[in-house]
């Protein structure tokens, strides 16, 4: 009787068993197809941000454009959590720069602001901006990198040998309300958008 | 046979209730997984490259012993992980001797695992349905350089962090699922690496690594006494003479010293250090030799097993090992200059690596070719020369001087148990954790004399010389306890008894000797059953001396 069983594929028809069999794998890939979404258990929440949030300065205070010093910077701590040893990691800061004149930071709006992961993109040190005549520019203390404020790019020292994206510093976007408060826009942490803190982002042109 | 006081068999003869429960136990062991192994405890002394999987093994032990110790008061937090592994090590009653086992065990390891597959792979004993083994053995070998990576990446010291940054970056540069799987697996920040390398390394890669293991081990597992408390010995000394430092605390402040990473993971950091881009140097390259070394058993047609026979996989096999020689020591070098900038000295040219990493495989293709020509020839002038009869002369003790050097030893020991416990009192750590390996080896020492000595006594008295081959020694003792004295020969130099066996494969097979086997545990007539094994297993084949190394491959 074996050999009288039509074969599955043959003239477009197939065997109620075939059938059968075909609609328990299929059963049995329904059964576990919720657990794909238990994946979002693994990484951590307190990196995504939905709403905007305060530049919050080391004295508590909220940037403004009005009060900001030109050619100044501060690390800001960004997500904040409630965890001060959390609020210490080098993954969250963030410096905080307005541009020196020359390279437009006397415009009173948004566009003279620049927000960058203070770790470096070599070994993760923390870099920071110097705002002294001839220097201008991010420095990290480690090996050396030198990072260009205007865009975020390594110019020179190892993170500037290391191929795009890991040669320009991951980015927040800014915004500011009618008093002149600075916002941080939600981030999306990918190399195409805002980076991705102690890897980098791709430049876009 | 008078029975002495130093005949220390002696008291296993009476069977206490004790000794009848040990024994009710081991019998039970027939009814569960372990039945399908043939397990030896080799009754002389057995070369160690045989069974360096089961030392592998045994060091995993050792690992997860002193590992689970560790766990009582490492802390996989932020800001206190550096600080309760100082703690461990400075403070607690044992714990440097605990972290400094698991720290050089750990190195062990890796090197015992790689000899362990160098050797496999040169006796091609991946062969005759041994790919599963080769195979799972890679994955292993694998997961065993992660779990020791992420060990030394959750004390977050400044090289901790340096190797943690790379993993990360690592995995970023994955293309399109890099940085979510970062994200995923790694989390977003230091704390959540931390906290997640410690339950890879003390969870997720020993469990997966345990559940390969099982697949991994063979039928035929060697437990060398002796053996297993050299290397434990060894491991301990080494950790008395050379002790872990901590490193500094990782402070991103701070720039940090110059570090390399382990040994293990050198020769990858000297491509790193070619700043090429870090997907292909960092993941491509070494996923390509994980896969050549996978794709190995399937790749090699030969028909014969010796690395003389199989001169491309042999060369194939020199060129990897000399690229991981040149690559390893690459990645320690670091120019001494200190005039220049450290970018100078750090950066490796690639153009020159990978020059050097070319040129090594005609060298080492030629190489081989020598190397096989040159052994050829040894192998055809020893033919030509009429057989030494004497080669290594065994060393043959008076039984009293056994004695006398067992005593010898045990008061031994009983000094070195006197000095460890006050070289701890006198906060001499290392020294103690020196001579507690001493007393380890001092007793592998002890337990070959005493293993010696037993074997003397159950041994024919010596033959009168006889100018040719005696084929049928007259044997006082029943044949069992001869066979135990076959176990270990190597294939180089079969003598008499073992030709005997290979008369009789069917009488052994046909016994059904495979639970009896369990129990004997070495003592009767494992031998028997292990010939039986392989001949079960390969009764067709005319390659007799092959297939019985084969059949020796499998141990361990």
């Amino acid at each position: 009787m074996m050999s009288q069983q039509t074969p599955p594929n043959l003239g477009g028809k197939v065997s109620r068993r075939d059938f059968l069999k075909l609609m328990a794998a299929a059963g049995t890939v329904l059964t576990f197809i919720p657990f794909v979404d238990w994946g979002k258990f693994l990484p951590n929440p307190t990196g995504q941000v939905s709403a905007r949030a305060k530049v919050e300065l080391p004295d508590g205070s909220q940037a403004n454009l009005s009060s900001f010093p030109v050619n100044h910077s501060e690390a800001v701590i960004y997500p904040k959590t409630d965890d001060p040893a959390l609020n210490k990691e080098a993954f969250r800061t963030w410096q905080f720069i307005r541009l020196p004149e020359e390279l437009g930071g006397n415009n009173n709006d948004i566009s003279s602001f620049r927000m960058y992961s203070m770790v470096c993109l070599h070994l993760w040190c923390l870099w920071k901006y110097w705002p002294e005549p001839g220097r201008k520019r991010g420095e990290c203390p480690c090996h050396g990198s030198l990072y260009d404020p205007l865009t975020g790019m390594a110019f020179a020292g190892p993170a500037s040998l290391q191929s795009p994206p890991s040669n320009v510093l991951p980015m927040l976007d800014l915004e500011s309300d009618q008093s002149g408060a600075i916002w941080i826009k939600p981030p999306n942490w990918s190399p195409n958008g805002n980076g991705v803190v102690g890897f980098g982002r791709y430049l876009k042109e | 046979m008078v029975m002495e006081w130093w005949d220390l068999g002696a008291t296993l003869k009476s069977e206490n209730s004790l000794v009848q429960f040990c024994k009710w136990v081991y019998e039970g062991v027939d009814r569960t997984i372990f039945m399908g192994m043939k397990f030896t405890i080799p009754s002389r002394f057995v070369s160690p490259l045989g069974f360096l999987g089961m030392l592998t093994f045994v060091i995993f032990i050792i690992l997860g012993i002193t590992g689970a110790l560790l766990m009582l008061w490492y802390e996989p937090i932020l800001d206190r992980a550096w600080d309760s592994v100082e703690r461990i090590n400075d403070t607690i009653p044992f714990g440097f001797h605990l972290r400094n086992i698991h720290y050089h065990a750990s190195n062990a390891m890796v090197m015992v695992a790689l000899l362990h597959m160098y050797y496999q792979y040169f006796s091609g004993r991946y062969k005759i349905r041994n790919e599963i083994l080769w195979v799972t053995g890679i994955i292993l070998g694998v997961l065993t350089i992660l779990e020791a990576f992420t060990g030394y990446d959750i004390i977050f010291s400044e090289r901790a962090e340096l190797a943690i940054s790379i993993a990360a970056s690592l995995t970023n540069s994955i293309p399109v699922l890099g940085p979510d799987m970062r994200e995923a697996f790694f989390g977003g920040g230091f704390s959540d690496f931390i906290l997640r390398f410690y339950s890879f390394h003390v969870f997720w890669l020993p469990i997966a690594m345990l559940g390969l293991m099982v697949v991994h081990f063979p039928r035929f597992l060697v437990f060398d006494v002796p053996m297993v408390m050299a290397f434990a010995g060894a491991i301990m000394i080494t950790g008395g003479v050379f002790p872990v430092d901590l490193g500094l605390k990782f402070d991103p402040n701070v720039p940090p010293g110059i570090t390399v990473p382990e040994w293990y993971l050198t020769g990858l950091y000297a491509f790193l250090r070619t700043m090429y881009d870090k997907f292909v140097t960092g993941v491509l390259w070494p996923g390509l030799f994980i896969f050549t070394l996978l794709i190995i058993p399937f790749v090699d047609r030969y028909k014969k097993f010796s690395w003389k026979d199989r001169p491309i996989i042999t060369a194939v096999g020199i060129t990897s090992l000399a690229q991981i020689i040149v690559t390893t020591y690459w990645g320690f070098y670091i120019d001494p200059d200190i005039q220049k900038s450290l970018l100078e000295r750090l950066v490796i040219d690639p153009i020159f690596f990978y020059i050097v990493m070319v040129l090594l495989v005609p060298l080492s293709f030629g190489f081989t070719y020598m190397m096989i020509k040159l052994a050829k020839n040894a192998e055809s002038k020893a033919k030509a020369q009429p057989k030494k009869t004497t080669g290594k002369g065994p060393i043959n003790l008076p039984a009293k001087w056994v004695y006398i050097i067992f005593i010898g030893l045990l008061i031994f020991q009983i000094y070195l148990n006197i000095s460890a416990y006050y070289a701890v009192l006198s906060g001499m750590n290392n020294f103690s954790l020196f001579i507690i390996g001493l007393m380890m080896l001092v007793f592998a020492g002890m337990f070959h004399i005493y293993r010696h000595g037993r074997a003397m006594e159950k041994a024919p008295p010596p033959l009168p010389p006889k100018p040719a081959i005696q084929p049928k020694a007259p044997s006082p003792l029943p044949q069992t306890s001869r066979a135990v004295y076959t176990v270990e020969q190597t294939v180089e130099k079969p003598l008499a008894p073992q030709q005997e066996q290979r008369a009789r494969p069917s009488l052994a097979s046909s016994q059904n000797t495979k639970s009896s086997s369990i129990r004997s545990g070495g003592q009767t007539d494992s031998s028997a059953s292990r010939e039986a094994g392989t001949s079960q297993e390969i009764v067709s084949s005319a390659e007799i001396d092959d297939l019985d190394k084969a059949g020796n491959a499998r141990e361990g």
